[in-house]
């Protein structure tokens, strides 16, 4: 999302927030979420993809819809206006290609309207048969399940998307020696589809509230949070959407605020730092430890600038339209332990793997075979989850290996406190004051996590390791 | 109810009898209670009491001090 993109969804924002009052609200925020699909996705070099990834990501929401509905949920005139609507934007969107270059809307090549149509109809065909009778739903709500995940895996492990991309270039009658990784760039799908296992998961547990499809449209594809979260949770998101009332001055003011606060983090913070931080570019170049240092914690601030500055214009845009999205980041870098970092770092996907792989699987196994050996639940929850965690962002060994370096900090806090507690009397460490070891917590953890950047930062392993040399002075 | 929870989390979390919990102590934003603990609150609590709390539900942002979480299982007992 560039300064143009947010500017202009800035204005909107404030349009809807200012003229509109309730549903017609509500509709306008639907429809410009929508729009926001196919604004925001980047080129692609895959023939006519720039239209595919956006309708994918509507239609997979439209379809997640159409089986969570609970038993008795019904489909209302107001879900068939907003299937209708969906879909004249789809064909408005198509229609780009009779449009001269300098006013279309999308920058790549859309299809046929012909095949846009035939698409259509048979998805719509589809949903429909599938979600008359409860017990097909049931069984369309793993499918798409495993199918998000299937395609999540897919487009996140380089080699197999290198491998699809070939195999649709061979289709579409592209040269296949051009297939690469940014054939792939499907805008937002990480947090869609996290959005959409989140209500498939919710609606399994029983847990999941009837939204209307346009309000389930709304959560998944909300302007706002399209491009990087945060991941809210649809109960709670809904709810800002029926209460939210006129905008007020005070709240005009703290958008405003939280808006040019995170544009400052990200313009002119992070983009700045972007020259004295570490990346595959000025990796290789590194031969002194001190600026390996510099370009270490110069990428640490610029990935928290960057990161942060977006949430805070995703929480200030929201504002705006009636929606409080929930916090990403409190003072990261400030806590004093691993626990606490991963509570005030990337906080809303951190929640979602509590809420959807740890907490269950902690479940199970503390009321299960290893009921009495903590220490070894404690390691397999957080080594797994926090594998996941670095794999949410990339199936590559780098992710992994970052992921895994936090299971090792997480697990190294959790016993260490065990150890604290277990023992009595005062210790080195307990009997120091406590601005002092929350001092030297905060002084480890920062360096704990920014050390783990590096293979957070570069792709390669190697390229890591001979970092991780420069930085220890083992060079040479 | 909440001293039965704080005692729990005093004895089997803590393991510090002595250090007392105010009611309106923050519990999982403050890192006293990490997120392995939780779920054992979470199975005490379900075992006692006969509730259930379910596992996107440990988390802040339905409870994050003693009296909260002793209101929501009153709630649904």
């Amino acid at each position: 999302m560039g300064l143009t993109q947010i500017l202009v969804f800035l204005l909107i924002a404030i349009a809807v927030g200012l003229l509109l009052k309730q549903e017609r609200r509500s509709w306008a925020i639907f429809l410009v979420s929508l729009l926001s699909v196919y604004l925001f996705q980047p080129l692609v070099p895959l023939r006519d993809f720039g239209f595919w990834f956006p309708t994918a990501s509507i239609l997979l929401t439209a379809g997640t819809w159409l089986v969570v509905r609970g038993e008795d949920q019904k489909i209302e005139p107001e879900d068939i206006i907003a299937g209708g609507l969906s879909v004249l934007i789809i064909i408005l969107v198509s229609m780009n290609r009779f449009v001269p270059l300098e006013i279309a809307w999308l920058p790549g090549s859309v299809p046929p309207l012909l095949s846009v149509l035939v698409f259509l109809s048979i998805f719509t065909v589809l949903g429909w048969v599938v979600s008359v009778r409860y017990e097909i739903r049931r069984l369309g709500t793993w499918i798409y399940l495993f199918g998000l995940i299937g395609i999540f895996v897919v487009i996140k492990t380089q080699p197999l998307m290198l491998w699809l991309s070939e195999l649709l270039r061979e289709m579409i009658g592209q040269s296949t020696a051009l297939a690469s990784t940014l054939d792939f760039s499907w805008l937002g799908f990480s947090y869609i589809s996290f959005r959409l296992l989140h209500t498939l998961r919710d609606r399994h547990s029983g847990r999941l509230p009837a939204v209307s499809l346009r309000d389930f449209m709304t959560y998944v594809l909300f302007f706002p949070a399209l491009v990087a979260g945060p991941i809210d949770r649809i109960e709670r998101f809904v709810q800002d959407l029926q209460t939210s009332e006129a905008l007020d001055g005070e709240q005009i003011v703290a958008a405003g605020r939280r808006i040019l606060l995170g544009l400052v983090k990200k313009f002119a913070l992070a983009d700045g730092l972007a020259l004295l931080a570490l990346s595959p570019t000025t990796a290789p170049a590194l031969r002194s430890a001190g600026w390996a240092w510099v370009l270490l914690y110069g990428y640490s601030f610029q990935l928290f600038f960057d990161f942060s500055g977006y949430t805070d214009i995703a929480i200030g845009m929201g504002i705006l339209t009636g929606v409080t999205l929930p916090e990403n980041f409190d003072q990261p870098y400030l806590k004093s332990n691993m626990t606490t970092f991963w509570n005030s770092w990337h906080m809303t996907l951190a929640r979602w793997f509590r809420s959807y792989f740890f907490n269950p699987l902690t479940r199970a196994l503390r009321s299960g075979l290893l009921r009495n050996s903590p220490g070894l639940i404690v390691l397999i929850g957080q080594f797994s989850t926090m594998l996941l965690i670095g794999l949410w962002h990339g199936i590559t060994w780098n992710f992994a290996l970052w992921g895994l370096w936090h299971g090792v900090g997480l697990f190294i806090h959790n016993r260490w406190v065990n150890y604290l507690r277990a023992r009595s009397g005062p210790g080195l460490i307990t009997s120091l004051p406590e601005a002092a070891t929350r001092g030297l917590g905060t002084l480890v953890t920062f360096h704990f996590t920014a050390l783990g950047w590096v293979w957070f930062a570069l792709s390669d392993f190697e390229m890591s390791v001979n970092v991780f040399r420069t930085l220890f002075g083992m060079t040479g | 109810m909440q001293t039965e929870i704080k005692e729990f989390i005093q004895r089997e979390i803590l393991k510090d009898s002595g250090r007392d919990i105010a009611s309106d102590e923050a519990l999982i934003s403050s890192g006293l209670i990490d997120s392995f603990s939780l779920v054992d609150i979470a199975l005490f609590v379900e075992e006692s009491y006969g509730v259930r709390i379910d596992d996107a539900e440990l988390s802040t942002e339905t409870f994050d001090t003693l009296a909260e979480l002793a209101a929501l299982v009153e709630q649904r007992r």
